[in-house]
């Protein structure tokens, strides 16, 4: 399967200086896993529901108390899902078209968040790896804690419908924290 | 703002979620009255204190399930785990904020 290469969102100047950054990852490789509790693929996907984990360079997000996206390369994102155990109630799909997927990366991602979105963001209750689903700007997303070097991230994943007017609420809500966009 | 207790993802805002009614236990449509059927659909207790009711966690885990609210200071006393939507409340699970524990009656389990 080949890379899908497009963008979502409309090009914005790159904002070279910023400290806090808001990229679009939506070529992202993402599968869907889903697998009733009880299976061999549920327990082998190990990322319990409200957690993310690396594995074989691609991150399994537990999104839902029995589903999990798979988000990384593709030749990795399907050499993971393609060894998952098929037993009992188990699906996976390419869903990479259809969702939006960003990056937000600074130390003031948390600030971003709260304007946007009911979630407690301090690290006790949204630890690094930690996942969340909620509204943001009131569009469905799942957002993964994913720290870079120690610095706060967070992806946020969208239908990809919404993708457009969530990039832009986005930067409008960071506005006054100077976020950028950068290349992804 | 009103805190809703999912108990997959925690306390909620309720804009988080969807309320979809008053739990009532689904008769069999084959053996009841047209009465009977009509009352299960469109009939409410609507009390003003405790009243078990169903949401579904629409931004969250996407899993409905029952709590028990006092519908006079919309305090949550209890639920138990989702997909039970109206079996018997689960008495291990015990919701209370700390600033209106004294308003709780308690009288779920
Ligand atoms: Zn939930």
């Amino acid at each position: 399967m080949s890379e899908f290469a497009s963008s979502v969102v409309k090009t914005y100047n790159e904002t070279a200086s910023s400290s806090l950054t808001l990229s679009d990852l939506s070529a992202t490789t993402k599968a869907i896993v889903r697998a009733g509790q009880g299976t061999d693929a549920a327990a082998g996907l190990g990322a319990p529901f409200g957690t993310s984990r690396v594995v074989d360079g691609t991150l399994v997000v537990g999104v839902r108390p029995t589903e999990w996206v798979v988000l990384g390369p593709a030749e990795a994102v399907w050499a993971f899902t393609d060894a998952i155990d098929n037993t009992g109630h188990v699906s996976k799909i390419d869903f990479t078209h259809s969702r939006a997927l960003f990056r937000l990366t600074g130390e003031d991602a948390p600030k971003v968040m709260e304007k946007i979105c009911s979630i407690d963001w301090a690290d006790a209750m949204m630890p690094d790896s930690a996942v969340v689903s909620a509204s943001v700007a009131k569009v469905s997303c799942d957002i993964i804690r994913n720290d870079v070097d120690g610095t706060r991230s967070y992806f946020i994943m969208s239908d990809r419908s919404s993708a457009q007017y969530l990039f832009d609420a986005i930067l409008d809500a960071g506005e006054e924290f100077k976020l950028g966009v950068t290349r992804a | 703002m009103m805190l809703v207790p999912c108990p997959n993802c925690g306390p909620r805002n309720a804009s988080d979620l969807r309320y979809v009614g008053e739990s009532h236990s689904r008769p069999n449509p084959n053996e009841v009255t047209p009465q009977e059927w009509r009352t299960y659909l469109y009939m409410q207790d609507n009390p003003a204190g405790l009243l078990k009711e169903t949401w579904y966690c629409r931004s969250g885990c996407r899993q409905y399930f029952t709590a028990l609210r006092n519908t006079s200071t919309n305090e949550f006393t209890n639920h138990p785990l989702p997909g039970n939507k109206t079996g018997a409340v689960d008495p291990s699970f015990h919701y209370v904020s700390e600033s209106k524990s004294d308003t709780n009656d308690g009288a779920s389990s």
